[in-house]
């Protein structure tokens, strides 16, 4: 485990390190997009999950330096949580409950698939490697160390984004990714 | 070497492998426009089970699929379910998500959690490992065999149970309804004239197991990969890049002169199946003949992958190369081999492709027998 | 139409979450997709959704999307001609 992030409604922890911060919750990841990334405009269409992963993401990434964003296969981005898209979900469903004000929103589609946060980290990054999405119903560091290490049986992966990345609305999350080489 | 135990199939084309594969052979399909249907305003064609069937309270409709869909695979083995040495891996892209609509009763809402409906799985057939759930858009199915096949290359169990499972509801269909992705009649996967998709239930099982040796009639999963496109969350990548990836690391340096045929995604879309002959014909593959199955089941999500591959393991057993039912001209730039006529074949080797939302793109490459 | 235009920037930025633009960053006659706001696939849907919900306008084929959506006058302009709100 080369570096790690963790982000929660109200911490931001970088390789042990607290990040100063004045927001919580939803604004938290606003705050630390504006400050830290700034430049990706995709980042307001995102849904809670992707917002989330994608912010420790980054700062995992900053941290480990040389954004070349250079195209590579070599690095898998495998992530775990709970609820899988719940929060997208349940905002998708908000778009269709009423039959009255019945307007599917294909924006809010898109991200009901929890594996949608892996995507936006492979399209950042330009990473052609494995990405996925594993859903299990308590945070395990075993399961997901086993599963991660397994990983690594695929014959080009050299290096893996890997973790929990879980939120059950906009306010409530919780990140704990890491970077692991083989 | 990572040997398939045993398999089913649950879908409204039958409750066993075998029936499924008659009748996909015979050219049968559960296809059919529903009007109305879930107060949904806009008509849309599926391949949908009967809920009326399914008459277990305890449980949804599709952990009813998934229980019975596993029992019947386990029903061909000797394994002890219930031992720690068996792990369930269940692949979904949506699972209960039918219970957000405020208007179900019957579950609390927790039951939406995919881990949930797992565990009701595990619980049900005695296990206490915890179960793990792919869910990595539509290429769940593969993504979660190749899962299986790394957990019992690490030795870490000795069976690996894998079941896709998707039951199609008003918040998937308005969703693909709102993507325009929908074809308004029985989808037409490479076909010139193809417009959308279709969707389809099923659950499928294939159980697998490690082994020094695979006799003849075994089929053995060799190898699997997973590559993202880095493109677009919803679009595939014009130019195939994770399809090619994945199909280039499956393929390693097998001659392709052994492959009897890509069970491709084919899901019908105008992009997908172009990327796909893209992608193909990257892999230096052009000439092995390309088969989809979205047009006997339409798209069954989590289930494709396993589907898919339990049907294509049939037709091998079978000498066949099944017919794209709903093909008839060719419509993608890059010349494929398509058909919608059963072939036959002596060849004992496919590759199941797959490609998701997300930007993924998997692709399996099973064996009969094996590599040899 | 001055008013329609304006409106018409505002739920476009609303409907797309162009968190950090304002209607007067938006010139009317700047091309909304490929170039200008650099808009995708997705956003064409949305917009399509946006149209029926504001102003009643169904619109099935996503191919004709492309040609209302050019710009925003040119869009105000379809608006005018086929609004049922």
């Amino acid at each position: 485990m080369k570096h790690n992030v963790i982000i929660t409604p109200d911490k931001v922890i970088v390789d042990g390190n607290e990040l100063k911060h004045n927001e919580k919750g939803s604004a938290l990841l606003t705050e630390l997009y504006r400050n830290h990334i700034g430049d990706y405009p995709k980042f307001f269409k995102m849904d809670t999950l992707s917002k989330l992963g994608f912010i420790t993401s980054e700062l995992l990434l900053n941290i480990e330096g040389d954004r070349d964003f250079e195209p590579r296969e070599d690095r898998a981005v495998i992530l775990f949580n709970r609820n899988a898209s719940l929060q997208a979900d349940t905002h998708y469903q908000s778009t269709i409950q009423d039959p009255k004000h019945f307007f599917p929103s294909p924006a809010a589609f898109v991200y009901t698939l929890p594996n949608i946060v892996t995507g936006e980290i492979a399209i950042r990054n330009k990473y052609f490697g494995e990405t996925s999405f594993i859903v299990i119903d308590d945070y395990d560091e075993q399961i997901i160390m086993k599963n991660l290490i397994n990983a690594f049986q695929d014959p080009v992966t050299t290096s893996i984004i890997g973790g929990w990345v879980d939120c059950s609305d906009e306010e409530h999350f919780e990140a704990k990714i890491f970077l692991m080489e083989k | 070497m990572i040997v398939c135990a045993a398999h089913n199939i649950i879908s409204p084309l039958g409750n066993t492998s075998a029936e499924n594969y008659a009748a996909v052979k015979s050219g049968k399909s559960a296809l059919r426009k529903y009007d109305g249907l879930w107060r949904l305003p806009e008509s849309f064609v599926a391949s949908l089970l009967d809920r009326n069937a399914f008459t277990d309270e305890r449980h949804t409709i599709d952990e009813q699929i998934v229980i019975a869909s596993i029992s019947k695979a386990l029903e061909q083995t000797e394994i002890d379910v219930r031992s720690s040495k068996v792990l369930f891996i269940i692949s979904t892209t949506k699972g209960n998500v039918f219970l957000l609509d405020k208007r179900e009763k019957g579950f609390t809402q927790e039951r939406v959690r995919l881990g949930v409906m797992a565990r009701e799985v595990t619980k049900h057939f005695g296990n206490h490992n915890e179960p793990i759930v792919v869910s990595n858009a539509c290429i769940s199915g593969v993504c979660a065999q190749i899962e299986a096949m790394r957990y019992l290359e690490s030795g870490e169990f000795d069976f690996v149970i894998v079941c896709g499972v998707d039951v199609q509801s008003a918040f998937i269909v308005s969703g693909f309804q709102s993507f325009k992705a929908l074809s308004p009649d029985e989808c037409k996967p490479f076909d010139a004239n193809r417009c959308g998709l279709n969707l389809g239930d099923a659950a499928a099982t294939i159980i697998y197991t490690k082994k020094d040796k695979a006799n003849d009639n075994e089929w053995v999963a060799c190898r699997g990969a997973i590559r993202n496109d880095a493109n677009h969350i919803s679009g595939p990548s014009r130019v195939g890049e994770g399809s090619f990836r994945a199909l280039r690391i499956a393929l390693s340096d097998l001659d392709p002169e052994k492959i009897a045929f890509i069970n491709a995604h084919g899901t019908a879309t105008l992009y997908n199946d172009e990327m796909e002959s893209i992608a193909i014909e990257r892999a230096g593959l052009a000439d092995v003949p390309v088969n989809s199955l979205k047009g006997y089941y339409g798209h069954t999500m989590g289930a494709a992958g396993v589907l898919e591959t339990i049907i294509s393991m049939q037709a091998v057993d079978d000498h066949n190369i099944l017919g794209t039912r709903g093909f008839d001209t060719l419509g993608v730039t890059h010349h494929l081999d398509v058909s919608n006529q059963n072939r036959s074949t002596e060849k004992r080797a496919f590759i199941k492709l797959l490609s998701g939302f997300g930007g993924c793109n998997a692709a399996l490459l099973m064996a009969k027998g094996g590599l040899k | 139409m001055d008013e329609l235009i304006y409106t018409l920037k505002q739920q476009i930025i609303e409907a797309l979450n162009l968190e950090d633009m304002k209607p007067e960053d938006i010139d009317e006659n700047a091309t909304l997709f490929g170039e200008g706001l650099g808009l995708d696939s997705i956003d064409a849907l949305e917009l399509i959704v946006m149209m029926e919900k504001n102003y009643g306008i169904k619109l099935q084929d996503p191919a004709k999307g492309k040609e209302i959506f050019k710009s925003v006058a040119v869009m105000a302009d379809f608006i005018a001609k086929n609004r049922t709100k």
